[in-house]
């Protein structure tokens, strides 16, 4: 058992015995899959109706990983080094990079499940999607780009806001704001030109787009992402804000005062 | 060779000295109290010896290793209860055995015998946000007690546990030394202190004393002490108190004051007597021998801990 496998454990089964992180990331998603699916479709023709399903559960899956990466693993880091366990792991003959991989593998596994919770239930309530096989792997591809994103996000803001409750509420904070402003929670037509611009901007948005695209159509995606351009500025700005965040969590978390 | 070995170490947040050339020396198998109030440098001094902190100057080895060179060798206990509250005790060890390296079955039989150990075998499989803090420092020391270990730092371990807890604590301490481990116990209680073969006391950042437990009080000269319960507490009575103390020394505590004076037998009914002048009743009086929390007091005119 090693160090990566301790801290991947130990993560997993703090996020699955957290009623407020299950409620964020999987209750709260869900529970917007059922009021858009519901809610929003009177007067849209039958046909439509259940890609527009498709492409609400795509958001709200988007939007599970943004709460589970810019909430739950900030406030699992704030919640460490506030009871000392951060303090503990550095006296101790620790790698601080198992320690890292351990809790990105853990938030990825949280984060495959809850985005398989939500696009179920959009399944059950009658969303589809048209695809390829190809189409599937890029979305999972973007899928996993938003993930990281988020954990950048995420280790910036656990690294950075001290206290527990601080860390879980900026990271929300920052989560909900940011899915509304940059279509990933409204469509990305309704946007006026400056948020469109900062959507296409916004790696999760971005790859929320490419998704949608890729699994519905684009006249639900607002927009072709599929340019040469666009994919590498989504990839290249999530790697960043990835790259960004471990390295202020690897610099401020793990270093000696 | 010394198990600690700390040489001249400062350090310095900023204009704000914390530790001032400390010197100390740990003898392998040593029981060594640290005691000293809040903001004394002593928790700073310890989270330097486990290599959390770097020292502005000075040298620090542990067996002869640079600390960051000899983690395997120490476990540290800090203040706060870092165990995972939604975790169960028997999970919480599991977890820091995967860190150490073990492997499943080895951490499984390793886990099991440390529950054993520390008297949770039959709490294992509760979650630590059911157990007792008493219970919970008791898992957090196990996660110390790994093989390998040679040094166990404790700091403030018995803050905020009620007495029964803080016995048995203190008892599992005691069984610990008989395995010759090395310990180095961080406290502000003089009564904690004293179970160890040698203290240090430390106030702004210095060593100011150091011996066995009976060295140090025979050291300070303090003889018995008077310790009074009053009905009211306040500048008048102390000044009064003062009186009846060679260098008018008076320590405020939880429910009265101790007085330090020569001669005890002579001076209680002529302070029962000049209480009553000024209003105010003394509900219990009697006399104890000097603590280290005494002896504190004599060296510096502050006590280790605050009055409530």
């Amino acid at each position: 058992m090693g160090q990566v496998k301790a801290t991947l454990d130990k993560t997993i089964k703090e996020f699955l015995r957290q009623k407020t992180i299950l409620f964020w990331t999987i209750a709260w998603p869900i529970l917007w899959v059922l009021i858009g699916s519901f809610s929003f479709v009177k007067n849209v023709p039958s046909e439509v109706v259940s890609y527009t399903r498709g492409a609400i559960a795509i958001s709200m899956s988007a939007f599970a990983l943004m709460t589970a990466g810019m909430a739950n693993l900030p406030g699992n880091i704030a919640q460490d080094r506030e009871r000392g366990l951060l303090s503990k792991l550095m006296s101790m003959p620790i790698n601080p990079w198992r320690d890292f991989v351990g809790r990105i593998l853990a938030l990825l596994a949280f984060s495959c499940l809850a985005a398989f919770l939500v696009t179920l239930v959009g399944f059950v309530c009658g969303a589809r999607f048209s695809y390829s096989f190809v189409g599937l792997l890029q979305s999972i591809g973007f899928l996993l780009l938003i993930s990281l994103a988020s954990a950048g996000i995420g280790m910036l803001i656990g690294t950075f806001v001290k206290n527990v409750h601080g860390a879980i509420m900026s990271g929300v904070g920052i989560a909900v704001v940011t899915a509304a402003i940059s279509g990933v929670m409204t469509p990305y037509s309704y946007l006026p030109l400056l948020l469109q611009q900062f959507a296409s901007v916004y790696p999760i948005s971005s790859s929320s787009s490419f998704i949608t695209f890729l699994l519905v159509g684009e006249e639900y995606a607002g927009y072709n992402p599929l340019s040469a351009g666009q994919t590498t500025l989504t990839i290249l700005s999530s790697l960043l804000l990835f790259f960004g965040g471990l390295v202020a969590y690897s610099r401020f978390c793990w270093r000696k005062e | 060779m010394d198990a600690i070995s700390v040489e001249k170490v400062t350090k310095k947040y900023g204009d704000n000295e914390v530790l001032r050339g400390v010197d100390l020396k740990i003898a392998e198998g040593e029981f060594y109290a640290l005691m000293g109030p809040n903001g004394s440098g002593k928790t700073t001094l310890a989270s330097i010896i486990v290599s959390v902190r770097s020292p502005s100057s000075g040298k620090i080895e542990i067996y002869g290793k640079k600390p960051e060179n000899a983690k395997e060798l120490i476990g540290y206990i800090p203040q706060e209860n870092f165990s995972s509250p939604i975790l169960t005790g028997k999970e919480n060890l599991m977890y820091f055995a995967g860190l150490l390296g073990y492997s499943k079955n080895a951490a499984e039989e390793i886990v099991n015998e440390l529950l054993n150990k520390i008297g949770l075998s039959e709490d294992a499989n509760k979650r630590v946000s059911n157990y007792s803090g008493g219970m919970r420092k008791r898992l957090e020391i196990a996660t110390a007690l790994f093989p390998g270990v040679k040094i166990l730092i404790l700091d403030e371990p018995t803050t905020g546990l009620d007495p029964s807890a803080r016995r048995r604590f203190l008892g599992l301490i005691q069984e610990l030394r008989k395995e010759m481990t090395t310990v180095l116990l961080i406290t502000h209680i003089g009564a904690d202190a004293e179970l160890a073969s040698k203290v240090g006391l430390i106030d702004e950042g210095k060593i100011i004393a150091e011996d066995e437990p009976e060295g140090l009080k025979k050291a300070s000269g303090l003889k018995d002490v008077i310790n009074i319960e009053t009905s009211i507490k306040s500048e008048k009575v102390a000044k009064m108190l003062s009186k009846f103390s060679e260098k008018k020394m008076v320590m405020e505590t939880d429910v009265g004051y101790r007085v330090y004076c020569e001669e005890v037998e002579k001076a209680i009914p002529e302070i029962v007597r000049s209480l009553d002048v000024i209003g105010c009743k003394a509900t219990k009086i009697e006399t104890e021998k000097p603590s280290l929390e005494d002896v504190f007091f004599k060296l510096t005119e502050k006590m280790v801990r605050e009055v409530s």
